[in-house]
């Protein structure tokens, strides 16, 4: 943009809008204020302009102590702004079930598949005799084991059979590999696939696993089983972390309740209330202090299970330590101080002071009033309220008001007159509440 | 419109849709940022997440079935293929998966095909696809958005989906306004209404119109318009600790610092985890460095009184005695060191003639006297090379079209007090980026009669500080959009002027190309304030100080040929 710059000068004290020269700031100032109202946060600057002191960025006023201390700490920066706005957590959208139809049409076929393994299996490992020749019998009656005669190449590795690579058959499947493409599933473990209800084999220390203690299965049948068995054992595993974790957990479900009373207990001991004792607050922070011991040992205990460390269960077992540390620092062991008997008492005390003297005070205007009254009830009965209150402070008010209204339309702002008007109704109504609960 | 309170509700209900658990989250180096921008590592511990994981890390594969998993990440398409991965070899028991942004059904089809264990139970799209950097203040964290004075097509892409993801997650619609006179404004502008229409029926199910208040604005503007702000030297707490310091995703690195606490080697500043710092981000300065010293002499007499804290007992006394001392004690040293470090510069730099010649030239009009005094302290030794291109920059900026300009000769006292040549092509650069061809507002209001008339007085009645006499530009944007007076010819609205033109509108979403400054995040908060009803969000491809203004304009200005200092012979 091809800006005119200028540099030329301006003199004098001209107004922004008309260009008016008006030869000092208070004159330029009313001027505007008179004439050119709309342009009010203009108005507003020249004003700071005129009517702030300098003031320098390096502070150096010496400010109480205390004061900035108090004001340093408390906490107003939620400024009302913030605050109007109740907000809720934003646009969502799920596609969550798009992905499982997607899912589970592509699931079906492998489902049908893993069952159909496992009725071979459960079949296989039901009865199996021991003795090798009865077993491989035993094997074929269940699964038909394809006729090899015409394969000449592991199908899976493609390598010549020959007398040293001879032909296998996976026990599931039936099909033709090689020794070495042949993988072996411990007996026992199968039986486990079959029967997760039966107890759990004792696991033998790394024993390798042959075609004795084995079922040879090709890889594809293998890798079925074995995902079958690793659903299985995160459904079972409840393993010593899961407990503690558990039990910890439920400690800090306790907790939360037990201290949200304890800071009401506290609060009511400090007002002066009557509803819980001292002995009521002490038992609440004992039972908390239990909690805290609880969360404690509990953490240090899944911290210290035995892992490799480095590992993402090392730090799992770290971080959950860590959080429930904090928790009991944070949530537990900054409990309020409990006030003493001596405190609780002179807070009571100036509680039942407070009443009295209120009592007394109402009482004492109630007697004033039917002085009153009574000394007019004599000759005007009728006017006995107009009389009394020339003086009352908020008629004086609204009439003020009244003024400021007749002044706001005399100038046209009405959106400053349906204020005023809004607060002479408000004002009028207390005045006649005050009328009321004077007359009884 | 609390940006952080958005994203804050999304994680948040990430951790409670998967239930009690021991959790894992798995992200992405930018869902990481937009996280840890909210929350502390802390504060998501208590939400029962205990272990942070990156979906992009080569670590070895564990069997972890015992641990839920969220997975929150931006929808692209390396990491589709690295959650596949994931996927098909499961190292937890079940995934909640959380896209920051809207996700293709073919990526989807994609996920499905991998989870043959079955171990997804959630997919969603959550829109924290932004960072907030305060709670009217996001970023991309881009640098350098521009390149030969058109967008980086991704950088595009990036802050269109952002914006949507900005609208969406605090349930606004928006009509978009953008910069007449701006190229990448209009770009980006298009690309935005683009994605609001495609996802119409999002928006028409979640959000519902409501005739009775006007419709929020989304405001795109271009960072060329005001080159100016970004130069200056800031004195506000936030503003001053990033153009000395240079913040970072809330976090600031002072192990440059000798002696510096191993503690305080990198410090974390965040409104929502330091109360200190949520009070004090806009004090100036000097206040700051009052309330802390009274804090300290606080602390320490108190401190005196109890010096027995060994065990966990006293520990607990302690506390229990001072809860404000817990609360406090960490973070004001916190804050001791970091405004040690801004003092020591102040005074090493000459920041505050620096600053206070900034000042007046952004705001003043005396060529002559600026001139002499800028030759002055470009002849001072203590001032930064990386000021004095600054002050020059301005200079060419404010005085570019007047009759005795000595620019050529600033640049030779650049070159003799031994500036690099990078630097003092900043200059240039800065001056081909947001010289006067390249701006369509009165950015020193040379044209304006109020401003005219208003700098006049400040000349004869003297200033409230010095220091601070510059308000950004955006300010008096801001204000004529609250006003319904913004120029339609000048800030069109995206598939024209429906009546929107002209209704005051309450909430508003301001974005500059080029990115944003803490003193207009400031002047944006203290907008708010001002007019009741007002809210304001503001938004900037990054968070920019001076130094990182001077590589984006670089980044700008890559391959294009000067057109507008041809005259400066001398670079
Ligand atoms: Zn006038
Ligand atoms: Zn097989
Ligand atoms: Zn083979």
């Amino acid at each position: 943009m091809a800006a005119t710059n200028d540099e030329e000068i301006l003199e004098g004290f001209l107004c922004p809008i008309c260009k008016a020269d008006l030869k000092s700031a208070s004159q330029l100032t009313s001027h505007f204020e008179s004439l050119h109202q709309e342009e009010q946060d203009v108005l507003k600057s020249l004003k700071e302009i005129f009517g702030k002191a300098k003031k320098i960025i390096l502070n150096n006023d010496d400010t109480d102590l205390k004061e900035t201390f108090d004001r340093a700490l408390k906490f107003s920066y939620q400024e009302s702004y913030y605050l109007n706005e109740e907000q809720t957590v934003g646009v969502c959208r799920s596609t969550t079930d798009y992905l499982k139809a997607v899912r589970g049409a592509r699931l079906e076929r492998y489902a049908t598949e893993t069952n159909k393994l496992l009725i071979r299996l459960d079949k296989l490992v039901c009865n199996m005799p021991t003795e090798p020749n009865q077993r491989k019998l035993h094997e074929q009656e269940v699964v038909p084991w394809l006729d090899g005669s015409s394969v000449k190449l592991c199908p899976n590795c493609a390598k010549a059979f020959n007398l040293t690579r001879r032909k296998h058959h996976c026990r599931l499947c039936g099909s033709i590999l090689c020794h070495d493409c042949s993988l072996f599933l411990d007996i026992d473990i199968a039986r486990a696939v079959v029967d997760p209800s039966a107890p759990h084999a004792s696991n033998q220390p790394e024993q390798e696993i042959t075609e004795k203690n084995g079922l040879r299965l090709c890889e594809h049948c293998f890798n079925l089983i074995e995902l079958r068995k690793q659903v299985q054992d995160t459904r079972n595993a409840k393993t010593v972390l899961m407990t503690a974790y558990e039990q910890m957990r439920s400690l800090m479900d306790q907790a939360r309740p037990a201290v949200a009373m304890y800071e009401k207990m506290c609060q009511s001991l400090f007002d002066g209330e009557t509803t819980y004792n001292l002995t009521d607050v002490n038992a609440m922070r004992g039972r908390i202090g239990k909690l805290a011991e609880g969360i404690d040992l509990l953490s240090k205990q899944i911290a210290t299970f035995p892992t490799d460390p480095g590992t993402r269960q090392a730090r799992l077992q770290n971080s959950i330590r860590q959080a429930a540390a904090h928790y009991i620092k944070e949530d537990l062991l900054s409990l309020r101080k409990l006030p003493t008997e001596a405190q609780i008492e002179e807070v009571r005390r100036q509680r039942y002071e407070r009443a009295e003297r209120q009592i007394k005070m109402e009482r004492e205007r109630m007697e004033k009033q039917r002085d009153r009254m009574e000394e007019l009830a004599g000759p005007s009965v009728s006017r006995v309220n107009n009389d009394d209150d020339d003086d009352n402070p908020l008629l004086e008010q609204m009439n003020i008001i009244r003024g400021y209204i007749k002044e706001a339309r005399k100038e046209l702002k009405f959106e400053e007159v349906a204020i005023l008007e809004a607060n002479l109704k408000e004002l009028k109504k207390e005045y006649q509440l005050q009328k009321l609960s004077s007359k009884s | 419109m609390n940006v952080i309170q958005a994203v804050k509700l999304y994680i948040t209900k990430m951790t409670e849709e998967s239930g009690p658990g021991m959790k894992v989250i798995l992200m992405d180096k930018d869902t990481t940022s937009i996280v840890s921008m909210v929350f502390s590592q802390s504060e998501i511990l208590q939400k029962e997440v205990y272990l942070f994981e990156r979906i992009d890390s080569h670590s070895k594969w564990d069997n972890m079935k015992h641990m839920k998993c969220i997975v929150f990440l931006r929808p692209t398409s390396e990491n589709i293929s690295l959650l596949c991965r994931e996927l098909r070899y499961p190292k937890y028991g079940v995934y909640f998966i959380y896209f920051s942004n809207v996700i293709s059904k073919a990526d989807i089809k994609t996920l499905a095909e991998c989870d043959e264990q079955e171990t997804v139970r959630e997919v969603q799209e959550v829109f924290a696809d932004y960072l907030a950097v305060d709670r009217h203040l996001f970023s991309f964290n881009i640098a350098g958005c521009l390149h030969g004075r058109s967008w980086n097509q991704h950088h595009l892409q990036r802050c269109a989906q952002g914006i949507l993801a900005l609208l969406l997650s605090v349930k606004r619609r928006a009509v978009v306004r953008y910069e007449a006179a701006s190229e990448p404004c209009a770009r980006l502008a298009e690309r935005v209404r683009d994605l609001l229409r495609r996802e119409a029926v999002l928006i028409d199910n979640n959000i519902p119109f409501n005739g009775e208040i006007p419709t929020p604005q989304l405001l795109i503007i271009d960072r060329r318009d005001d080159p100016v702000t970004p130069l200056l030297s800031q004195w506000t707490y936030q503003a001053m600790v990033h153009e000395l310091l240079t913040i970072n995703n809330n976090r600031v690195s002072l192990a440059h610092l000798p002696e510096v606490h191993k503690d305080f080697k990198e410090v974390v500043l965040s409104s929502e985890q330091d109360e200190f710092y949520a009070k004090n981000l806009y004090s100036n300065f000097g206040e700051i460095g009052q309330t802390m010293k009274s804090l300290m002499d606080e602390f320490q007499k108190k401190a005196k009184s109890h010096q027995k804290v060994e065990s966990i007992a006293d520990m607990k006394h302690f506390v229990e005695q001072y809860p404000l001392f817990k609360k406090m004690s960490g973070t004001v040293t916190k804050h001791v060191t970091v405004v040690g470090e801004l003092s020591a510069c102040v005074t090493r730099h000459n920041l505050l003639e620096v600053s206070e010649l900034e000042q007046e030239i952004a705001c003043q009009s005396d060529h002559s006297k600026h001139l002499q005094r800028l030759k002055n302290l470009l002849s001072n030794a203590a001032v930064r090379h990386h000021d004095a291109a600054k002050l020059v920059g301005l200079y060419a900026l404010r005085y570019e079209k007047h009759a005795s300009n000595a620019l050529p000769s600033l640049i030779e006292a650049l070159k003799n007090r031994g500036v690099s040549e990078q630097l003092i092509k900043s200059v240039i650069n800065l001056l081909e980026y947001g010289g006067a061809h390249a701006r369509q507002s009165d950015l020193f209001g040379l044209q304006d009669a109020v401003k005219i008339t208003k700098r006049l007085f400040k000349g004869l009645n003297g200033v409230e500080n010095i220091y601070t006499q510059h308000t950004p530009l955006l300010k008096d944007t801001l204000e004529d959009l609250i006003k319904g007076k913004l120029r339609e010819n000048l800030y069109p609205t995206m598939g024209g002027d429906d009546g929107a033109y002209g209704r005051r509108p309450q909430d508003i979403f301001v974005f500059i190309v080029g990115g944003a400054t803490y003193e207009e995040a400031l002047c944006v908060h203290q907008i708010n304030q001002t007019y009741s009803g007002v809210r304001i969000v503001l938004g900037g491809t990054t968070v920019h100080n001076s130094t990182s203004f001077f590589e984006e304009v670089k980044a700008a200005m890559q391959g294009v040929h000067r057109t507008h200092t041809r005259h400066i012979r001398n670079v």
